[in-house]
Formats: C-alpha cells, structure tokens, sequence
C-alpha cells in the first residue's frame, strides 16, 4: 500500500505543484524518486512530529498543500495537539498519512502499534479519516481526498497487502460494497479487509454467504447505508484492527443507539489492551481473533438460524 | 536567494514611538481589567517590541492584506494578546470600540488570539511552542513559489520549555530561514516560577547558537535598543536570527514590575487607576471616545 500511495501522490503532484510531502525521518527508499523528481517539494523534517504538523500548516497557510508521513503512532499519538490545533483547529488541508496503522508492525513492540489512531483522529473537529483496505482502494482515495481541500488522515499498511475483489469502485465517504449477501452483514476498514474477503471465500465453500461492506471512510461515517444494511440484516459485525474505543464499531453503535431497533452487533477488535510479547503479524491477528477463522467462527456462530432453515429447506426438498 | 531589507528609508519618529509603548500599555491593564483576564505582566513586557515592529518594520499594511510577500507577525505567547490588540488598534488595523469588547463572548478580541474570530491574525495561538515551527512553514512553503517576505514570532521565556520550539529551531536552521526571526521575551518569570530556575540557569541567546542561528541579547524595554535591533536584522546572512528581549515582567508599571503574582491577577479598580496615574495616559479606545 506504501507503494500505491506513493505512485499515486507521485502522479497527483505531477498535477497540482502546491503538493508538498514531509516525513518524520522515515520511509527509507520509498520516497527516493518523489525527491528527484520534485526536489524542494520534499523534506524530511527529522524525528520531530511535532514540526512535521507545525510546518506542514505553515505551508498549508500560505497556499501549499502539505502530506505529511510518519509511522501511524508517531504521526497522530506524538502530535496530537499539533493535529488539534495547528491543523483542525485552524482548518488547514494537511492530509496525515500513518504508515502501518493499526497493528502492521505488531512485531515491532507496543512502541510502534496504533490501536488508538481512528479513534483519535476521529475526535477532531472537521477530520476526514480513511483507512483504504488494499493497495487499489488506497491508490483511488488518496486524490479524491486530495480533492475534498480538507483535513485528513490516512491510515495505510506497511507493505504486500493483498489486492481485494470488490463490486464498485471506491468514493470518499461511502461505504464499499464487497460481496453480495443476506442475514448477516460484515463491516471492515483498513487492511483486515483481506482477512474478511479470505473468510468469506471459506464461507461460501460452506454454503453461508453474509454481505460485506468495506468502510474505508470512517468519518464521516455513511449512516446512509448503515440504516440500509439494519433493513436487511439481523446482525452486524465489525472487524477492525483497534482498540474497542472509539473504532468503527463504537461509531457504528453509536450510530443504531438512536434507532428505535437496529441489529445485533459483534466487534471483532483488540479490546482494551496493549499487544503484548511482539507477536508477527499472522500470530497477532489469530490472537487477537482476528484472523480469517476466527472472523469465519464469529459468522457461522450467528448464522445457525439462516443456515438451520437452509437445511430444512433442503431435507423436505430431498 | 535574497531577503528584502527593511526599508532604510522609514525614519522612526523615537519619541513617538516611546509615546505609543505607554498609550498601549495603558490600553494593555484597562483590557485587563474591563475583561477581568489576567497576564497583563506579560503583556506590559513584550509591549516596546511589538510597538517597534509595527512602527515601520513589518511590511504590512490595508493594500497587501492578503499579499503573499506581506511580513508575518505571530504572536506565539497569546496570553500577551492585549498588546498585540493595542498596538493593532493605534495603528488602525481594527477599530479602536473593539477593544471595549476585549474577551467577551462572540467578539473578535478573544482571550488568546482566535483567527476565526480576527481574521487578519496570521494563525490563533494561546498553547505555547507553536509559533516558531508553523511560521517556518510558511517561509519555506513561500520559497517553493519564490517568495521571501519576512516572519517574526514573538515567544515567552517559559515557552522555550517546549520541547516543539527546539524542533522548530532546528528545521529552520537546516532551511536555511534567514527570514525568520525569533523575539524571545525574557521577562525572567512564567506562569509559577522564575524562568531561569526552571531552565536550570542556562542562557537562551547559547540555545539558539547551539541549533545554528545568529543571536543576541538586549534590553528589550528600551526602545532605541530595540528598534536599532530590529533594524539591523538579519544578524547574518542565510541564518534565523534570536533576539533575546532582556524584559521585565509587568514592564512600566511599578507595582506590576518582576512580580509573578501579574502573571496571572486581574487589576483591581484601584489598581487600574494607580496604572493609568503612573503611565500618564488613556487608554486608546477610552481617548478616541473622549474626542468622538
């Protein structure tokens, strides 16, 4: 995805001479030919977040538009205020790309996790906040939000996500039709979306077919299509590489709370703890259950009633 | 690449000026009072720079509002907005009835200065460290388009605690910002205790030295020191410039002068009119409606 995004803000600065990307001192061989290119136009800031937010408004306020580049810990939790006050508070359009959001580097230690990052960025004012699921998503949203003028966060991988199958094409703000289903309906954002798309696959060998929407755009959150999916469905649920609080399925229940009926919800997230003992990232996502078993396991557990009638359909047909 | 020169040809009028620095500072405890909000000592200190700045220095005025190649003047210790607001009023850049309304709801005089609420402020401020590194941006953001007006960031003492500042003083160093000048107001006291203990007795002017820039030290409540400074600016070529304004907290105001109690108190009537006595002058906006 790191690659999609920068061929993708490659070509967008090819157009638009007001693009300016800051890093944090990271990204090591994947800017070199950004920089060739464009010169000036690139800067490393050093190790200091807090400048790369300071400057990058600076230069959104006099006419530049500024993407600015860190690992997601480091890019929203070290900078936070600046994130608040130099750039939401101030409506600037900086878009804040957080490489290897979530749990990409769980391998890496606590240090390097960014279970909190939606959640955060999510709390700021007028923040648009994406999480493409694979390298295409990633490659078609960043110019649109490159388009909306706004402030953003842009949670990407860290490399070789797997491309996903999809319906229709991406757009800022909607959520993402995936599969086609009935009874049960799968939320996802960010990177997991391949692990969802791997558990459906088994699914359907199975016979059990739930639709699955890919909400790369967490906010603003398509309500729209939440209230459609509560119509067709008895239980949602959400799979999220985050903490419980303030993820895409606490704005999804947030969001039914003022429903006067909705459906049953099931978050497949990391809860409300630190990931511990620097596990890779397979033994991370089938710890934390969230690896495409444990998201098949979570569906089959909910789909008995759909599936009980599909058998006795099929005996009184025999 | 060359930075633009303060026009040599400005003559400061000193007394004048000398005059102004008084009639803000007059301005500074009445919006104290009127808005019941405190850190009018470290209004009263930063007041004889800001004053200078506006006296002919910065390059701005009513016909390049807007400008890209206008001077930026942030105010990066906003808690000292009354001076800034003073100053802004004698020089007609807001009218002199809106500093009646200095902090109250919906105006646009906030308490820490709000560019959703003045518009002509360059950026909002009121958190401390910001100024320096925001400012930095946008000179640099201003080079890619081959512009180079110049920036000035007035900070506090206490705000060169900020772990941010340092960042910001060094990426401006590493770009080369000759354009970019820090005003450290050393006025020796921050919100609950003397500045100088709390930086471990360390010299500010060495700091910024150390981090690549050209500094130097002054007596920034003298109005000649500080305009032949100003003046003189850059320090050297193709480096940011500190000047260390060596200030009193509560500056002009006896009672007021190295008290950390006016950090944060709000005159009384008494002591507003024991100021006003003692300055000589009327407050700006009270003196155009005593003429009106």
């Amino acid at each position: 995805m790191k690659l999609a995004f920068i061929q993708a803000l490659t070509r967008l600065a090819r157009e638009d001479n007001r693009i300016v990307l800051l890093t944090g001192d990271l990204g090591f061989g994947v800017f070199d030919e950004f920089a060739r290119e464009f010169g000036p136009r690139y800067v490393n800031v050093g190790v200091a977040e807090a400048q790369l937010i300071m400057a990058a408004a600076g230069m959104a306020s006099v006419g530049m538009r500024p993407v600015t580049y860190s690992i997601a810990s480091f890019a929203t939790c070290r900078c936070f205020e600046q994130l608040k006050l130099a750039v939401a508070y101030a409506q600037l359009p900086v878009i804040v790309v957080g490489a290897g959001g979530g749990y990409a580097y769980s391998s890496s230690g606590v240090t390097h996790h960014a279970g909190e990052d939606i959640s955060l960025l999510c709390a700021l004012p007028g923040m648009t906040v994406v999480a493409p699921g694979d390298p295409q998503e990633a490659a078609s949203l960043l110019p649109q939000m490159h388009s909306a003028g706004r402030c953003g966060y842009f949670r990407i991988g860290r490399g070789k996500e797997p491309a996903c199958r999809s319906i229709i094409e991406p757009v800022l703000g909607k959520a993402r039709l995936m599969q086609h289903g009935r009874g049960v309906a799968v939320l996802s954002t960010g990177e997991i979306a391949s692990e969802v798309q791997a558990a459906l696959d088994e699914l359907r060998r199975r016979g059990v077919v739930p639709s699955w929407y890919q909400y790369h755009t967490i906010k603003p959150l398509d309500c729209q299509t939440l209230d459609a999916i509560a119509q067709r469905v008895q239980t949602i649920v959400v799979v999220e590489e985050h903490l419980a609080h303030g993820g895409l399925a606490a704005q999804v229940s947030n969001h039914f709370a003022s429903r006067p009926s909705h459906p049953a919800l099931i978050a497949l997230n990391t809860g409300d703890g630190f990931v511990l003992g620097s596990p890779h990232k397979d033994e991370f996502r089938r710890n934390a259950g969230l690896c495409a078993a444990s998201i098949a396991e979570a569906v089959m557990g909910i789909w008995k009633e759909p599936q009980a009638a599909h058998r006795a359909g099929s005996t009184a047909s025999a | 690449m060359s930075y633009p020169q303060t026009n040599s040809t400005v003559v400061v009028d000193m007394p004048r000026l000398i005059r102004q620095a008084r009639q803000a500072r007059a301005t500074c405890v009445q919006l104290a009072h009127d808005g019941r909000v405190g850190h009018v000592g470290s209004a009263l200190s930063c007041v004889d720079a800001i004053v200078a700045l506006y006296g002919g220095w910065l390059n701005v005025n009513e016909s390049n509002r807007g400008a890209d190649d206008r001077d930026r003047f942030i105010l990066s210790k906003g808690h000292a907005c009354t001076a800034l607001y003073a100053v802004l009023a004698q020089r007609g850049f807001i009218p002199a009835q809106w500093l009646a309304d200095y902090a109250c709801y919906g105006k646009p005089l906030s308490d820490h200065p709000c560019k959703h609420a003045l518009e002509l402020l360059e950026m909002s401020s009121g958190s401390l460290g910001y100024g320096l590194g925001v400012a930095a941006g946008m000179l640099y953001g201003l080079s890619l388009r081959s512009v180079y007006p110049r920036a000035v960031v007035l900070m506090s003492d206490g705000e060169c605690n900020e772990g941010s500042v340092w960042e910001a003083a060094m990426f401006a160093a590493a770009k080369r910002l000759g354009n970019l000048v820090a005003l450290v107001d050393y006025n020796g006291i921050q919100a609950v205790g003397r500045s100088d203990e709390i930086m471990g007795h360390t010299s500010i002017e060495q700091k910024f030295r150390a981090f690549g820039w050209a500094a130097r030290t002054i007596n920034g409540n003298d109005m000649p020191e500080v305009v032949d400074a100003l003046w003189s600016l850059p320090l050297e070529p193709d480096k940011p410039s500190a000047i260390v304004l060596k200030t009193l907290k509560g500056a002009g105001v006896s009672f007021m002068q190295d008290k950390t109690l006016w950090h944060y108190r709000v005159p009384s009537d008494e002591d507003l009119q024991n100021a006003l006595d003692e300055l000589g002058e009327v407050p700006w906006h009270l003196a155009r409606r005593a003429c009106a």
